[in-house]
């Protein structure tokens, strides 16, 4: 039902459209990021740098409209979570901004372009990142409980597959170790796309506790 | 996924722990006539702990408030069946006296409605009527209340003027301390603050804040801020029924009916 002041159901919607399209925004910027990586790309790689301050000022700008929604429509119950997982969520995507932004910015330190296996590698990561994230934007934009507990229930995915990758950067190494500078960069890579996939989880609670109101985080994974 | 989510229950009412109950409700049902107003409610309220009563208007909350101590015996033609238990003891079964029941049970109106005599004799002409007490600890009682009722410093250099020439939310704290005055256990408001002031408001919350501490207090209000930020445990009320109780916090946070929660979120149809 909507609610009768209609001027709340304004807000909350204004509220919602922000934080996906926030989200949207950083799924780009994680794809870009590690489009760069595998095309070697220095002046794509510097756009993407730079692209970072929207995803900051979306940022800023929920958390505004939020403390506004609080302030001004002393909202309860779901009404009052909204505001609150709106700003956490805007949180969780401002940090995989950075993160996308961080592997953006080490392309141009590179001694080498990626060989074709760690390109495929750190793509195959940042596809399994993406999509984690990109998913749990939908579920948000959906309200759709059981789509966040599906990302949340694949946690693990992505940190396993982050374990071979980092094996198979560790091996590289001791086959070549003229390239353990870039290989320092290759794990650093892979770290960050490892940590967008743990903030999409942390979305995901989110998105679980704003529609239901309970916790996710203590719940046994199957 | 969330069986709660997707099958919310019509009612939901918290069960206290028997050793914390002051006062409950058994199946109550209660008729202004041949028309029924209250269905079957069954609710629990904590010693020393203030609970809310929300609710549309006419679903209730009023007339449920008034069965507590009786009020509605005065008119004829309204009727209750059902039991309200006072530390176990049935305050409807007509073995209890009335008068005593309502020293027991105070009551505070919407309206303030002081007498039309001083501000001392406001909160002393209830104590003369159940106990004989000498100048000086009637003086001692008039004063205790007028403190409890935050009202003392405001007063004390004019106890002797009339009760009417305060302000509103003054004399609603004059009310506080007249009903405080008997010793009663239990301390019903019926949208105490309703006719008051913000300012006057913040006060006598305070004021419902530190009674709690001596008093099982019951408040009915439609400000849903008030009940939040009084209230230990709140019900809310629709259409005579009891549809959810439980602590503050949860109603208010994350109520389990649908009906509450439209209500609460400002849903309403």
């Amino acid at each position: 039902m909507d609610h009768t002041l209609k001027a709340v159901d304004l807000d909350l919607g204004s509220l919602s459209h922000a934080v996906a399209a926030m989200g949207d925004l950083a799924v780009a910027q994680v794809r870009a990021a590690v489009e760069v990586f595998v095309r070697h790309d220095l002046p794509a790689a510097e756009k993407v740098v730079h692209a970072d301050n929207a995803v900051d000022l979306q940022d800023a700008e929920i958390e505004r409209n939020a403390v506004r929604f609080i302030a001004l429509r002393q909202p309860m119950a779901d009404d009052l979570r909204r505001p609150i997982a709106a700003m956490k969520i805007a949180m969780q995507l401002e940090r995989c901004g950075d993160l996308a932004k961080n592997i953006a910015k080490r392309v141009p330190r590179l001694d080498t372009a990626p060989s074709e296996a760690q390109a495929a590698s750190i793509a195959e990561l940042g596809r399994m990142a993406s999509e984690r994230l990109a998913a749990v934007i939908n579920a948000y934009r959906s309200d759709d409980a059981q789509g966040a507990y599906n990302v949340w229930l694949k946690d693990t995915d992505i940190d396993e597959r982050h374990e071979g990758v980092v094996r198979e950067i560790v091996a590289g190494m001791a086959a070549e170790p003229d390239s353990v500078g870039d290989s320092i960069h290759l794990l650093f890579i892979a770290k960050n796309l490892e940590r967008i996939g743990d903030h999409a989880t942390n979305v995901a609670e989110l998105v679980h506790y704003q529609i239901t109101g309970t916790d996710l985080s203590n719940r046994p994974k199957l | 996924m969330n069986a709660q989510l997707e099958n919310p229950p019509e009612t939901a009412v918290l069960e206290l722990p028997p050793e914390v109950v002051k006062l409950a409700i058994k199946d109550l049902n209660f008729f202004y006539g041949q028309k029924q107003a209250l269905f079957d409610v069954s609710v629990s309220f904590a010693a020393n702990a203030v609970t809310a009563l929300i609710g549309p208007s006419g679903c209730g909350k009023s007339t449920l408030l008034r069965v507590l101590n009786r009020m509605y015996s005065l008119y004829p033609g309204q009727r209750a069946q059902g039991q309200v238990l006072l530390d176990g003891e049935d305050m409807l079964s007509p073995r209890v006296d009335v008068a005593t029941l309502r020293a027991r049970v105070g009551m505070v109106f919407q309206k303030p409605t002081p007498f039309p005599m001083s501000i001392f004799d406001n909160v002393a002409y209830g104590v003369k009527l159940y106990e004989k007490l000498s100048k000086a600890d009637m003086a001692a009682r008039v004063e205790d209340s007028l403190r409890r009722a935050a009202l003392w410093d405001e007063v004390k250099d004019k106890l002797k003027e009339s009760g009417l020439s305060l302000s509103g939310g003054q004399q609603q704290r004059l009310c506080v301390a007249r009903g405080i005055a008997v010793k009663p256990e239990v301390l019903l408001l019926d949208e105490p603050a309703s006719a008051l002031d913000p300012i006057s408001t913040a006060r006598l919350e305070e004021t419902i804040a530190e009674l709690k501490r001596d008093y099982t207090i019951v408040i009915v209000t439609h400000n849903m801020g008030q009940a939040a930020r009084l209230s230990d445990h709140t019900g809310f009320m629709y259409l005579g029924k009891l549809i959810e109780f439980g602590e503050t916090e949860q109603l208010f946070t994350n109520p389990v009916t649908t009906r509450a929660r439209d209500y609460i979120t400002g849903r309403f149809g």
